[in-house]
Order: C-alpha cells, then structure tokens, then sequence
C-alpha cells in the first residue's frame, strides 16, 4: 500500500486503489471474484444475472416504498399517484415490474441449466437444495408484489392464496389467521410486511448459503439484461389494472404467468387443497431430492437418460399447464363458469400422456446426439464449425425475426403514443444495450489484436465476421495466420484449434489461487493481503479439486487463447499449486484480473 | 492438490451418554412449549364484544322490526368500527334481510330477519339479496354463485360445489327487545359457531 503512495497516481485514483485493496481485507476476498476478459457463456452465471436483477428490485423497491401506502383504500390510488405524478415514479414501477418478471424468468432458466448440467452433484447438494427455497421464495416475492397493488386482479389472487392456506386441513384456518390476519385490511399490510422485509431478508440469508465460491460478473450481459428490462418496461408499459370495488363485479384476470400453471389446476373445479396446495407441493419436493434420487456418475444430460426425461416432462407440463391458466374460452355468450371451469378428466389425461411423450423424446434427443457425436468423431477429431442450416430455415427464421421486429416496432409505436413516458425507458434500454454489444465487440477484438492476428481488410471487403457459430470466442490460430483474401467462409482464418483443447485431460483452468502453506512469504509481497489470501486458500485448498470439477462447465466456454496462456499456464502448470511465495503472489494477482491491469 | 475427505456423514455412531443428552434436551424444550404463547402476536385480536351491539342501518338508525320492510335486505357494517378505513372493509360488510312472506318474513320477531356475511364463499366478491318475483335469492356478480336467503346456503355455482363448511354463509344471531329494536348477539367466529368470513360455517 505504501508503494502506490509515491507513483504517478492522482489522489482519486488513490483513494479507489486504497478502496481496491481495502477489499482484501473483506469477506470479498473469499469469493473467486471474476471479471471475464473474454465472452464467457450466459448459461454459467445465470444465477448471478438473477441476483443482480434482485439487487435492481431492491433499489427500485426502496424507491417505490417511498410512496406506497399499505392502507386498504389507499392502496391502489397511492400505485396511481406513483404512476402518473410523482416524477419518474413510472420508471420505477416499470423497472420494478419487469425486472420482477425477469428475476423468475432467469431463476428458473438458471435451475434448468443446473439439472441438466447435473452440477447439483459433486457435494453441491446445499446449493441446489438452497436454490429450490430461493425460487419458491422469489415467486412469492413476485405474487405478494402484485398483490399489493389491490387492483381487481390482487384481490382475486389474495383471495386464492388465503383460501388455500384456509383449505389446508386441520391448521389451516389458524394459519391463515395468524399469516394473512382477518379481512382486507389486514391483508394489504400484510401482504407489503411480506413482500418488503420477510421475503427478501429470508431471500438474502438463503443467498449467503447458495453462492458458490465462484461467481462470474460479466458487464456487457449485465448491460444487456438490464437494458432487456428498461426496453421490456418502455414498450410493454404495465397497467394498473382496475382498483378493486366490492360491489362491481371483476372481470375475468389470469394470474402473473408464473402462477398460471397452478391456477390451471385451480380451474379444473377439483378439490382446492390437492390442486392448489398438494400438486405444487410435490413438485417442489421432487425438485429438492432431485441431487438425492440422481445416482448417475456423469455429468451430462446425455448421461443421465432418466433424470433428463424428468426435466423434459416438467418443462412440458409447466409450458401445458401455464398456456392452459392463460386460456380463456373467448366466447362470451358461454357462462362464466362453462368458460373458467377446465375439465379435470381432459387436463390430467394430458399431464399424464405427457410423460411418454417427454420420456419418448428424451430418448430420440438422446440417440441424436450420441448418433452426431459418433459420427463427428469418425470424420473428423474436431472441426467444429458454426452451425449449418438449411436454406429454408434460414429463411423462415428470418421471416420470424422481421415479423417479431415489426412487431415490436409497433408496440413500440403505441407506447409513445402512451404519452412518451416509457419511450425514456426505452432508450435507456437501448442505450443500456448497445453498450452491452459496444462492450462485447471492444472486448472480442481485443482478443484480436491480442492473439497477433492482423485483421487484414482487403479492398474487396471492408468487414468480415467470423462466423457466429458454436463459440462467438473462437480462439484463432497461434501461429502465423496465413491470411490471404477473405473469403465468404471465414472458417479458413478461425478454424478453432481450441477446441481440441477443450478434449483433453488438462484440467480446466480455474482462476483459483494456489495453496500456500501461508508461511513463505516473499518481501516482494508488499501488502499483507495476500498473507490474507494465503492463509484463507490455504484452509480451503484442500478441496480445490472437487471445485474444479464444479467450475469446468462454467467455463469451458472460456476459451483462452492459446497465446495468451501466460495465464492459463500458471493455472495449468503443476508448479502453481506447490506452496511457492512466488506462485502465490502470482495466482493472487490472476484471480483479480482489475489487479492485474493496474 | 490433495482432496479433502467429505464429511464422513453415513456414521450413525452416536454414543449412548450423547443420546441421553440428546433425549433430555429435547425433553426439557418439548416441557415448556406449551407454556409459551406461541404464534398469539400473529392473528388480529378478536373485535368481539361480550355485549349485544346494535344493527345500524346505513342512514344512522336502528332497525326496528316494525318499520323494516318485508322481502327487503340492507347492507350493515359489524363490527363497527371508529376507523373510516376499516368500515369500508369488505370483511365487515354484512346483509341484513327480512325474509319474504313465503318464508316467515311477516313475523314481528327474530325468526323473520337473517344476517349474512355478504362476502361470497368463492372469491370474496359482494353478493347481495335480490328481492324480484322469481328470484328472492343472494346472488354473487362475479361468478354466480346463488345464496338461499333462508339458511344461507350456496344452492347453485361454483361456492355449492366446495367442500363444507365453504358452501354456507357465516351468520350472525340476532335478537329483538321489547321496542321491537334488533340486536346483534356476541358471535363465536369458529366454522362450528357463527361462521368464519370468507370460509364458511358448518350447518347444525
């Protein structure tokens, strides 16, 4: 610390690189921190993505709280004023609403990619277990959220959430007495204790246990899902439904589309508790023991045919049962009740067809991978190239494209029609986005010039893409790229020798700081921090191997360049794991990358 | 890089003195649970009066057997509160009906009058008494649901087809003086007593 005291620095840069290193003194320093260099697949830190838009919730929430009233006829008309008068007080409401969707939306993406990856094995049990109670616990965050704003639709779901907990037998009505209270009133206050202390303080304490000791932030997909969200907010702006009036009869609202699974079931006119309470009830069971039941030795969906063709058969029923709460018989000369009421022969005849139907397609997705596995072994060792279409396809993709374009354009176009509120979010949004893919092409092309390629523009062709195929970060080749005329098919310059490097036995690198006995300190090691970082790796380094082997799907979409290995190799050398003073300072400094540009 | 050893978790060697510790522990804790008040800060205390309250019809007055008009129903706050807010609670929104002829509404005492929870057993919107010729029945807006005004109990829609005690209403005891004034007895809200709102009440 005292070296940075007599350089060039001015004294902000000071004070943040005091701040920096301030940090090894925290609990920070026990978590593997990383700021990926290279483009780094979304699928492995999706649980991160979920809780950066959980903090978003937080900050908009609190800003929200400022205006809200839990007070039974205040409610819906405090919502309004936050709406329509209070400046900015839109954007809020709309960056709260929308990032609470995307939070259920990433966390339930980031659970399907941990269960077909399998990484709940390998002693992550409590992280999986941890995340189910997380999930449960957001969309009750979510459902209480939309709840308080007592419009007609809050109320029916009030409704349905007491009379639920009221049909659970023997405790039930006492449990609803004592969680919802007795009458509206209470509900509304209660409903807002929920959704801004309880939820979200049990959410953060379950979130201590669940992060792994290795977490990714990436800032362009940051960016981005932020920016999805500011954009989702400026076109979609939410409406406030109608407030909630005794004596007028509602009209016919679907739940948030979360919960519409479960009121497909509520509709089938079958007992309220099994329905409403039971089937819920057991899904989530079986997700829990899902680390517990899966005895496969192997990671891969592939591997593991019968824990794959359960996740399959869920997707089916959620993505049946959620497009089935959604539908309503549009014909309105129909009774309300012959329109609401869903057959229970019809609905569970389906469910249960589904799961054949799901198993029988696991097994062909199965066989179709393993059938192209075998054959790209046969042909060639690796040459994976972008992927092929067909003409056809690509054409009818694009056609989708342009229609969903169009169709956004329009939406778009209706929301600046709604008084121009939305349309700042909605630059926002885009402004938030392009600085994700400003990031990304920055970042990209720094791998560029950093693999000693030169990008070579020839007179015919100003700009040539690689191709975006399997990996966006195709490493290019190490040694002298014979780059001649760019051609149409760019896979003559990156023709990915990377990914032989992906197959072979070296372990994944793993931005872990080496063990240290913590004792061999060189002076060369100016502060004390990595003493710190020693002594703390030194208690844990025993189990970095298992650690490996959880972190080896995360990143091996890392692809390091072959050439830029001065960190690979110190991960991958041996050397870097014996207690040496040096290695140690060394791995210190590649865990914080920041660190080591400075 | 060494492994650690997982925690070695499929043991199940306890000793026998941690056992009985184990065993008086959890005997000591399960000696004084029920001495302690558990949940009771939870639910909302009970507004219930140990006297008789008045039927306040909506211009201020008392209802009088005698001046109440027959086939007639009118919407009643109980329990009454001294908060505007918590009067407009759908909760405490009570139907006040005098029956018709047909069912004993001529009658100048109790028996000719019914309180009725008016929030529906379904989804707790208002239902209200319809007194035309040909229907003289609760009728919920939302989804249909149909009230007999006698008894209190869902006949048709989607509230008949729940389980009890979720089809009939929750109902309060009335008594009438010497005056002809009505009176709201001290209800027992339990499914079994008068009813819990919004839940039901066990028929007797």
């Amino acid at each position: 610390m005292g070296v940075s005291l007599h350089n060039q620095d001015n004294s902000l840069v000071r004070l943040f690189k005091w701040i920096y290193t301030g940090f090894d003194r925290t609990i920070f320093m026990g978590l593997k921190f990383t700021l990926p260099a290279k483009f780094v697949s979304p699928l492995g830190f999706l649980g991160m993505l979920t809780f950066v838009v959980f903090i978003i919730l937080g900050i908009t929430g609190a800003f929200l709280m400022l205006w809200y009233e839990p007070i039974l006829d205040r409610a819906w008309d405090s919502v309004s004023k936050i709406n329509d008068t209070i400046p900015y007080g839109f954007h809020m409401r709309n960056i709260h609403y929308h990032a609470s969707n995307a939070m259920v939306m990433l966390a339930i993406l980031h659970m399907y990619y941990q269960f077909f990856s399998g990484r709940y094995k390998i002693r992550n049990e409590m992280l999986w277990v941890t995340g189910i109670l997380i999930g449960v616990l957001t969309i009750l965050e979510a459902f209480t959220g939309y709840d308080i704003i007592f419009s007609e639709r809050a109320v029916l779901a009030i409704s349905i959430a007491a009379s639920l907990t009221n049909s659970i037998p023997i405790l039930g009505p006492d449990m609803m007495n004592a969680f919802f209270g007795s009458g509206f009133h209470d509900f509304v206050l209660r409903f807002y204790a929920f959704h801004v202390f309880f939820l979200p303080i049990v959410l953060l304490g379950l979130m201590v246990v669940h992060f792994p000791r290795f977490l990714v932030f990436d800032v362009p997909m940051v960016m981005a899902v932020t920016g999805a969200i500011m954009l989702t907010g400026g076109v979609f702006p939410i409406d406030l439904g109608l407030k909630f009036d005794p004596t007028v009869p509602p009209g016919v609202t679907v739940p948030e589309w979360y919960l519409t699974g479960l009121y497909a079931f509520l509709r089938s006119a079958f007992d309220k508790f099994t329905t409403g309470v039971l089937w819920p009830g057991l899904f989530i069971f079986t997700l829990l023991i899902i680390p517990f039941i899966d005895r496969y030795k192997k990671f891969s969906w592939k591997d593991r045919p019968i824990i794959t063709a359960l996740g399959i058969t869920s997707i089916a029923q959620i993505i049946i049962t959620t497009y089935w709460g959604f539908y309503i018989d549009p014909d309105r000369t129909k009774s309300l009740l012959e329109r609401l009421v869903i057959d229970p022969i019809f609905l569970y005849t389906v469910m249960a067809l589904l799961v054949p139907l799901s198993f029988g397609f696991t097994y062909l997705m199965i066989k179709l991978a393993k059938n192209a596995e075998a054959n790209a072994k046969k042909q060639k060792p690796t040459e994976k190239n972008s992927i092929q279409l067909p003409a056809k396809w690509l054409y009818i993709l694009f056609i989708v494209l342009i229609g969903f374009q169009v169709y956004l354009n329009i939406a778009a176009y209706y929301a600046v029609l709604n008084g121009m509120k939305n349309y700042s979010l909605f630059l926002i949004g885009i402004l938030m986005l392009v600085f994700a893919g400003m990031f990304h092409l920055y970042r990209y092309s720094r791998g560029l010039s950093k693999s000693n390629v030169e990008v070579v523009t020839t007179n015919k062709r100003k700009f040539v893409f690689p191709s975006f195929g399997t990996g966006s970060a195709k490493s290019l080749p190490s040694k002298t790229a014979k780059v001649g005329e760019l051609s149409d098919s760019s896979d003559r310059i990156f023709n990915a020798p990377s990914d032989k490097s992906l197959d072979d036995k070296k372990p994944v690198p793993v931005p872990e700081i080496p063990p240290s006995k913590g004792s061999s300190l060189s002076p060369s090691s100016n502060n004390s921090a990595t003493a710190v970082d020693a002594r703390t790796e030194s208690a844990s380094s025993n189990d970095s191997n298992p650690n490996l082997r959880t972190n080896a799907a995360s990143l091996r979409s890392i692809k390091n360049d072959p050439n830029d290995g001065k960190l690979r190799q110190q991960l991958n050398s041996p050397e870097s794991s014996s207690p040496t003073s040096i290695s140690d300072k060394e791995g210190s400094t590649t865990t914080n990358p920041g660190k080591n540009r400075t | 890089m060494s492994q650690r050893q997982p925690p070695n978790v499929d043991g199940g060697k306890i000793s026998r003195r941690d056992f009985l510790k184990l065993l008086a522990a959890a005997g000591t804790v399960m000696t004084f649970t029920p001495f302690v008040d558990w949940g009771k800060f939870l639910p909302n205390p009970k507004e219930t009066s140990e006297e008789r309250s008045k039927v306040v019809l909506p211009d201020g007055s008392q209802a009088n057997v005698n001046t109440f008009k027959i086939n007639h129903a009118e919407a009643i706050v109980y329990p009454m509160s001294e908060d505007p807010v918590l009067n407009e609670e759908a909760f405490r929104t009570w139907q006040f009906i005098r029956l018709p002829p047909e069912l004993g509404g001529e009658k100048n005492d109790a028996s000719a009058f019914r309180m009725y929870s008016m929030v529906c057993l379904h989804l707790w919107c208002l239902w209200k008494y319809w007194p035309e010729d040909g229907r003289k029945r609760g009728e919920c807006p939302c989804h249909g649901t149909m009230y007999d005004p006698l008894t209190g109990v869902a006949f048709a829609g989607p509230a008949a087809l729940q389980a009890p005690p979720s089809n009939v209403l929750p109902s309060l005891d009335l008594e009438v003086d010497d005056e002809g004034n009505i009176w709201i007895k001290p209800p027992n809200w339990t499914p079994s007593g008068n009813g819990v709102v919004g839940y039901g009440r066990f028929l007797t």
